[in-house]
Parts: C-alpha cells; sequence; structure tokens
C-alpha cells in the first residue's frame, strides 16, 4: 500500500498542554480516511499540522513521500475545507475557486475551464457569478470543495466539513464527498466527532484520544471489534461486563434479550442475570430497557437493552425480570 | 412620538435643546446684515462669508488644518495597522500590555500631552512646530488606528487567512488579496475617525501654534476672544457644512453611527 | 515568525516612545533649565496655597456637576432610542452622535451667541421686561456647566447606548410578564443591568470636563480660572515651566484616579 501522507513521532505541545502525544499515522492513497474522536482529543490539531498551519512540536511528517515538516502551507498542494467554509466574502464564486490557480498563475482561459470543471463536480456552474453570502451553507460547502479540489491537491483534507448543515443534508453531503472522492481518486481525510459520519464515510478510521491514537482500521473490523472501553463508548457499545476472570468485556443493546421467566426465550450460551427494570423508553421501531442488575462477578451494573418493539414483553419500571447475555456477541476489551 | 416615559422625555428633550440650540443660533447669525453678534440678527446678507474666506488668517489656517489632519491620519494608520495586525495575528508575546500602550493617549489629558511636547521636544529638543505637531496628532490617532482596525480584524475568521495560504498564497500576497480588502470598513473608519479628531483638536496643537503654522480651531479661538463679530459664526457654518458632508460620506460607506458610535444599529 | 510580529510594532512603538511616554515623564523631572525636584517642591506649594486649591475645587466641582447633568439627560435619551421601535430613533441617535464630529470652538461658540450681553437669552429677557439691564450670564460658573454640558452630552449618550441596546429588551417584558410595574421593571431591570456602562459614561465625561480648555476658556473667561485655563497661562504667557508641569500633573492624576476607581467599581459590580 502507497502512502498519501505519514506521521512519524508527532506531537504537538501548547504550554503544558499535550495536544498531540507521539503520533505514528499513515494516510492511505487514494482512500478516505476519517480521524474521528471527542472534542479535544487531537484530531483538528493533527489536521492542521498535516496542512502545515502549525508545525509539530517534535517529528516528522512527509507528504507523498518526501518530507515536509517545515514546508510552509502555500508550498504543500493541499486542498482543505475549513468548518467555516472560509469563502473569500469580498469574491465570486469563481473567483473563490480560481483564487488558487490564480496564484499558480495559471492563464485566465486554463483558469475559467478548470473553475467550471470543478463547480460542475460539485453541481454548482450555475452560481459562479454569485457573492458566497448569496449562498445557502449547503452550496457554500459544495464551493469550498470546489475550490480546495480545483488545485488538483495531493491531498484533500476536510475539517468537520458537515457540522455546520442541518441533519438532512448532512446525510445527503456523506454520499456526495463520497461521490467526489470516487471520481477524483483523491486521497481524503476527514475530521469528525460523528460516528455514524465516519463509519458511513471511511475507509479507513482513527480514532483519537487525548492526542493518541486509539484504534485504527475498516469500518468493518473496528466496529465490531472495539479495541477498548473508550472505543466501545464512543461507537455506542452501552453495556460494560466484568466476567469471571477479572476482564472488562462488551456487548451492544441490540443484543441484551429480556424475559420475565428464566427459561424463555430459548438461552442461547451464555449469563442470564436477575434483574428490575428501571426505566422504559419507547421509540416507534424499538423499545430501550434499562434494567438494574449484577453481572458474573456481583458487581452492580445498569443495562441497555434495545428491543425490537413487536416482539418486546410488556415491561413497566418495577418489573423483575432476566436478562440474557449472548457470549457469542460479547467483546473482550483491552485496558484503556 | 408619544411616550408612556413622560419625566425621561422631558429630560431627553432639554438634552436635545441643548446639545443642538446653540447650533442652530450660530447658523442665523452667520447671515446676519449687522457687524454685531446681536440677536435676533440685523437682516439677511451673506457679507460675512466673503469676509471669512478672504481673511487670510482663516484661510491659511484652514489649509494647515486639513494638510495636518490628512498626514497625521495616514501616518497613524500606516504605523497603527501593523501593531493591529500584530496583536491580533502574530505571535506577539505581552500582547495586551502593546495594546494597552498604543490607547493610552487616550486617557492622558490632551492638554497635558500638548505641554509635555511643546516643554521637551519644541523647548528642548529644538523641533519646530509643524514637526512637533505632526508628532503629535499622529501619537493622538495611534489609539484609533490601533482599536477601529482591530475591532474590524477581530470580526475576519482567521480561516480565511489560512485558506488564502492552503490554496498557495505566500503571507505577503495573503494581506493583499484577502486581509487588506475585508479590512477596508475599518481602515476607512478609523481614517474617518482620526481626521476629524486631528481637524477639530485644540488642547494639542494650542501650546504648538507659531506664527507660520496655525490650525483653524486655534486661530479661531484666538478671534472670538478679541473680536466680537459674526465672521467667526460664517466659519463655523462653513465648518459645520464640511462636517455634516463627512457624515454623509460616513453614512453612505459604513454607517454613521458605527463610525463614530461604535454603534450597530 | 516572533521576529517578524516584532517588526511590525517597532516603528510605532519608537514613535510613540519620542512623541509621548518619554516627553510626558520628562515634563515632570527635566522641565527646560529646571532642576529636578523641583516641579514637585512647587506641586506641594500649589497644594497648601487657597488660590491654586479654589481652582482644583473648581475644576473638581464642575466637574462634577456636569457629569452629574450629562448622566441625567443622556441616560433618558439613550433608554429612550434603546426602546424605541419608532423609524426617527435612527434619526435622533444620529443627532445625538453628530456633535461629536463638530468642533468644539464652533459648538461653544453657540453659547457666547445665546448667553452673550446681545445674546438670545439676555435680550429675551429684557424684551419681556423681566430684568432691567442685560444680565451678566457669561463668565459665570453656570455658563461653563452649560458649555461642558454640551460637549459632552453626546459622550454620554453613545456610552449608555452602547450599554442599554445590550439589555436584552426581552428581559424588559419578562419582568412585565412576571408582575413588575414600568417603573419597577426599570429600576430593578433596566438600570442594574447598564449599571456597568453608565459608570464607563460617567467617567469619560468627568475625564473630559475636568480637562477640556476650549468651553472653560471662552465662556469662563479670567474669572473662572480652571486646571486647563491656568496650565495654559503657566506654559505660555507666565512661562512658568515648574508650576506648568505641576498642573500637568495634578491634572493627570485625577484623571487617573477617576479611571481606577471606575474600573474598581465595575470589578466589584461583576463579582457581587
Amino acid at each position: 500500500m502507497t502512502h498519501a501522507a505519514r506521521f512519524h513521532g508527532v506531537s504537538q505541545v501548547f504550554g503544558d498542554f499535550t495536544a498531540v502525544d507521539n503520533i505514528d499515522l499513515d494516510i492511505p492513497d487514494g482512500k478516505l480516511t476519517t480521524l474521528l474522536g471527542p472534542s479535544g482529543c487531537g484530531k483538528t490539531t493533527s489536521l492542521r499540522m498535516l496542512a502545515g498551519y502549525l508545525a509539530p512540536t517534535r517529528g516528522t511528517i512527509s507528504i507523498a513521500g518526501v518530507d515536509s515538516t517545515r514546508t510552509p502551507p502555500e508550498r504543500r498542494n493541499l486542498g482543505m475545507v475549513f468548518q467555516s467554509y472560509a469563502l473569500f466574502p469580498h469574491m465570486s464564486v469563481a473567483d473563490n475557486v480560481g483564487f488558487g490557480l490564480k496564484m499558480r498563475r495559471v492563464p485566465a482561459a486554463d483558469r475559467a475551464r478548470r473553475v467550471t470543471e470543478s463547480l460542475e463536480l460539485v453541481g454548482l456552474a450555475h452560481l459562479s457569478a454569485s457573492k458566497p453570502k448569496k449562498l445557502s451553507g449547503g452550496q457554500q460547502q459544495r464551493v469550498a470543495l470546489a475550490r480546495a479540489i480545483a488545485i488538483r491537491p495531493k491531498l484533500l483534507l476536510l475539517d468537520e466539513p458537515l457540522s455546520n448543515l442541518d441533519a438532512r443534508l448532512r446525510i445527503q453531503m456523506r454520499a456526495e464527498i463520497r461521490r467526489i472522492q470516487a471520481e477524483t481518486g483523491l486521497a481524503v481525510v476527514l475530521v469528525t466527532h460523528d460516528q455514524d459520519e465516519a463509519l458511513e464515510m471511511s475507509d479507513e478510521m482513527v480514532l483519537m484520544k487525548d492526542g493518541r491514537i486509539q484504534q485504527q482500521g475498516t469500518p468493518q473490523a473496528v466496529f465490531p471489534a472495539p479495541a477498548n472501553r473508550f472505543v466501545a463508548e464512543f461507537l455506542g457499545y452501552e453495556n460494560f461486563l466484568t466476567d469471571a476472570g477479572g476482564a472488562t468485556t462488551t456487548i451492544r443493546p441490540e443484543h441484551l434479550a429480556l424475559s420475565v421467566s428464566e427459561r424463555t426465550p430459548a438461552a442461547e450460551t451464555g449469563a442470564v442475570l436477575p434483574g428490575v427494570v428501571l426505566d422504559v423508553a419507547y421509540r416507534g421501531v424499538d423499545v430501550l430497557v434499562t434494567v438494574a442488575s449484577a453481572d458474573v462477578s456481583g458487581a452492580r451494573v445498569e443495562l441497555l437493552a434495545d428491543l425490537r418493539a413487536e416482539s418486546a414483553p410488556d415491561l413497566t419500571p418495577g418489573a423483575d425480570v432476566w436478562v440474557h447475555v449472548p457470549a457469542t456477541h460479547l467483546v473482550p476489551l483491552a485496558a484503556d | 412620538m408619544r411616550t408612556r416615559h413622560p419625566i425621561a422625555a422631558s429630560l431627553a428633550v432639554g438634552g436635545y435643546v441643548v446639545m443642538l440650540v446653540p447650533i442652530l443660533f450660530v447658523v442665523v447669525t452667520a447671515f446676519t446684515a449687522g457687524s454685531t453678534l446681536r440677536f435676533p440678527p440685523d437682516g439677511f446678507s451673506l457679507r460675512w462669508f466673503e469676509a471669512a474666506l478672504t481673511y487670510e488668517p482663516f484661510t491659511s489656517s484652514l489649509l494647515s488644518s486639513l494638510m495636518l489632519a490628512a498626514i497625521s491620519a495616514v501616518l497613524a494608520l500606516a504605523l497603527g495597522v501593523p501593531v493591529a495586525l500584530a496583536v491580533h495575528r502574530g505571535a506577539l508575546p505581552g500582547r495586551s500590555v502593546v495594546e494597552g500602550l498604543f490607547l493610552s493617549p487616550l486617557i492622558v489629558p490632551e492638554l497635558v500631552v500638548g505641554l509635555a511636547l511643546y516643554q521637551q521636544l519644541m523647548v528642548g529638543f529644538g523641533l519646530d512646530n509643524f514637526q512637533t505637531l505632526l508628532l503629535g496628532h499622529t501619537v493622538l490617532m495611534f489609539p484609533y488606528a490601533v482599536r477601529v482596525t482591530g475591532a474590524s480584524l477581530a470580526l475576519i475568521d482567521p480561516a480565511v487567512e489560512d485558506a488564502a495560504r492552503g490554496l498557495g498564497a505566500s503571507p505577503g500576497r495573503t494581506f493583499l488579496s484577502v486581509t487588506l480588502p475585508l479590512l477596508r470598513p475599518g481602515l476607512f473608519s478609523a481614517a474617518l475617525l482620526s481626521f476629524i479628531t486631528s481637524f477639530n483638536n485644540v488642547p494639542l496643537s494650542l501650546l504648538l501654534q507659531s506664527r507660520d503654522f496655525r490650525t483653524l480651531p486655534v486661530v479661531m479661538l484666538d478671534y472670538v476672544q478679541q473680536n466680537y463679530d459674526p465672521i467667526v459664526a460664517a466659519i463655523s457654518v462653513l465648518i459645520l457644512a464640511g462636517t455634516v458632508l463627512v457624515a454623509v460620506i460616513a453614512e453612505r460607506t459604513v454607517g454613521f453611527a458605527r463610525v463614530f458610535g461604535g454603534i450597530n444599529r | 515568525m516572533r521576529g517578524r510580529t516584532a517588526l511590525l510594532v517597532l516603528p510605532g512603538l519608537a514613535i510613540l516612545l519620542v512623541a509621548f511616554l518619554i516627553p510626558s515623564i520628562a515634563m515632570l523631572f527635566s522641565p527646560p533649565g529646571i532642576s529636578p525636584g523641583e516641579v514637585f517642591a512647587r506641586l506641594g506649594r500649589m497644594l497648601t496655597d487657597p488660590y491654586d486649591q479654589a481652582i482644583v475645587v473648581r475644576t473638581l466641582g464642575l466637574g462634577l456637576i456636569v457629569t452629574v447633568v450629562c448622566i441625567g439627560l443622556g441616560y433618558p435619551i439613550a433608554y429612550l432610542l434603546s426602546r424605541s421601535t419608532s423609524r426617527w430613533a435612527g434619526v435622533l441617535l444620529a443627532l445625538a452622535i453628530f456633535p461629536l464630529l463638530l468642533s468644539s470652538v464652533v459648538r461653544t461658540f453657540g453659547w457666547l451667541v445665546v448667553l452673550g450681553s446681545q445674546g438670545a437669552i439676555p435680550q429675551l429677557l429684557l424684551t419681556l421686561g423681566l430684568v432691567d439691564s442685560a444680565p451678566q450670564l457669561l463668565y459665570t460658573p453656570l455658563a461653563i456647566v452649560l458649555g461642558l454640558t454640551q460637549i459632552f452630552l453626546p459622550l454620554a449618550v453613545v456610552a449608555s447606548y452602547s450599554a442599554l441596546a445590550q439589555v436584552d429588551a426581552g428581559l424588559d417584558e419578562a419582568a412585565r410578564g412576571l408582575g413588575a410595574n414600568r417603573t419597577r421593571t426599570f429600576w430593578s431591570v433596566v438600570v442594574p443591568l447598564s449599571g456597568p456602562g453608565v459608570v464607563v459614561a460617567a467617567t469619560l465625561v468627568f475625564a473630559g470636563a475636568v480637562t477640556a480648555y476650549t468651553t472653560p476658556y471662552l465662556l469662563g473667561g479670567s474669572r473662572q480660572r480652571m486646571l486647563s485655563t491656568q496650565l495654559y497661562t503657566y506654559s505660555s504667557t507666565t512661562i512658568d515651566w515648574a508650576a506648568a508641569s505641576a498642573t500637568a500633573l495634578i491634572m493627570t492624576v485625577l484623571v487617573f484616579a477617576v479611571s481606577g476607581l471606575s474600573s474598581l467599581a465595575a470589578r466589584r459590580g461583576a463579582t457581587s
């Protein structure tokens, strides 16, 4: 596998705060990589170091095999889309998209052609004369994408590109960005705090916390097998149990089953724990039931079960239930 | 305007009377045909305007004032805008101290600054009065240059400048093609404010006058003290007209209340 | 990076030092031909001399009165304008700001026309038969108060307006909805929330009033001497550098003390 970019032992220290702590990271060529994590995990700082806006305190960053640690942003040839879009408010859409080409002294005729191409790619060729202020958030987002792509960058960097859009537009733009990635064949690095976005869009996902990489891999590899409790919680695992050996395991809410008697439903291999219903939340398709229970080590736990609405037993808070924990879905976790 | 606040409304009316009515009396008096500041005026004529425009001390000091205001406003911006950039964008150690220093001419009484410059630079150091005036007015305009352009700079998303860099623009090119155009309203506001403040200044210019170079307000002050005729009313009306013109320009461009009151409506 | 940033600041800083900071400090210690320490000795004598004391007291007293009058008239203007939905509010606000742009010589000259012995008010009083001869209104404390109020009222309006505009009008409505009447709402919601802004406005007016020159010079003359007119006399008529520097020091200390007190008040207001 070839690499579009490579972090080697990179740290970023602000005063006594370590934003990025000695990370090694390979960004694969021609794929979409997401940096995923809660705010303050170091994902945006990493992106800004890759783009050249921040010099690493330690370590090296190479782009397309060339050490670029000290290269200023204007000589890295990377396309960046900012969270605020950062369109130039005093220039038309076409001038925004053509700005990078002008800096590269591309002749006017070529420039016009490439601006149109880029705007066509995002479906906005008809708005080339407008000022950014006149556009909707989604349209501004597309102009920012077109502007970044027009310079034919080595990498496309997207900093939380969807966080300022409303929910429906966000879903739509996920597919749009995938399509553009596929059509251009660019390596894309996308920073996000939204695990659904990362799962849906990534070829490769990198989970970060406290400036360190927690886990890296394809969504298909990471999701069923979170490496530690942080990754599990971040990906929506709610239930944490200590097994007989004292190790922590986790299981997703939809894999728990509840019954009013111990033997139904037919038990798979695994544990059956007694508990008391604390809360029942009806959500149309499914029902979320919170149960106070104790795991095999005897520790008190609260478990969340996500049941299909049509097959859920009729439960009210205070009812005694049995929680079925199938062994096949239990995921062992490493210590954090 | 009907009001549900009768007490506040009558105080407000009183306030407007004190602020504006004396100015109206100046305007009326300027058109008198008589030769004193008598009220009501004796008939209508434009003779005092003619007198004001042909009175050499007024015309030469008007030119001096305009020149001084223009040069010192340009100097203050040329020196102050880089400071605003350093404070808001650069890696400046002790940036609040630096900003405070450049705002400090606003706190020290202008008459005191005038005395300090007169005593130390003119009498003590032997600078001529135009050089001293220029230095003094420039320093007096620093707070406007630094604060007004700084406020305008703070409204520009730094990501816009980052974006230009990422697209291949050098820091200098980024400043010229992105920062400067976005800063234009702030620069314009600061320039107008500086110009007006310098043009109207008395306390600083007072001690720094010489026979060769005096500003209009200082000449008017001297004239009023010695003569009691409507020529000053006429020159006042001309200044009023010029000031209205500046206000209209401000309103048409950046917004009058925003430039001169710091108010965004 | 750091080096380049310093280069941006240096030219301005050099001018600031040469044309402001160094002369201001040197003025206290070495006026031309004066031995160091002379300024402070002179200051000590001035503070015990009844003539100079009277000037300080007059300056402080008139400054205080002007401050109270400016806030008393300016705050209501700002309040009504900030709460008005009328399309005239913008025009009235502009009319209150406009005098800030107009030369203080022009504005003060207006009072000569109004208050002078042949001016509007004395002539009106004569015509109405209320007085036998034109009363002396110029060169009185009243003339100075009127003149300074005209000069600094726009400042009070602008500063109060900025403070009031930040008080959400929704809070007025919330208080009314909770049963407070108009007066109660004003005193228990609007005034406390705009208070710090009013302190700033009062400080600006006071600092301006005790250091203004044009108005005391034209309307007070030599009969109503204030610190500023006295400073000018010392430095251009009698050329008494020590006295001029000492007067400048008194003025500066006054202004700094009031600014310091007001920012202290603002900080205490913010924490309580």
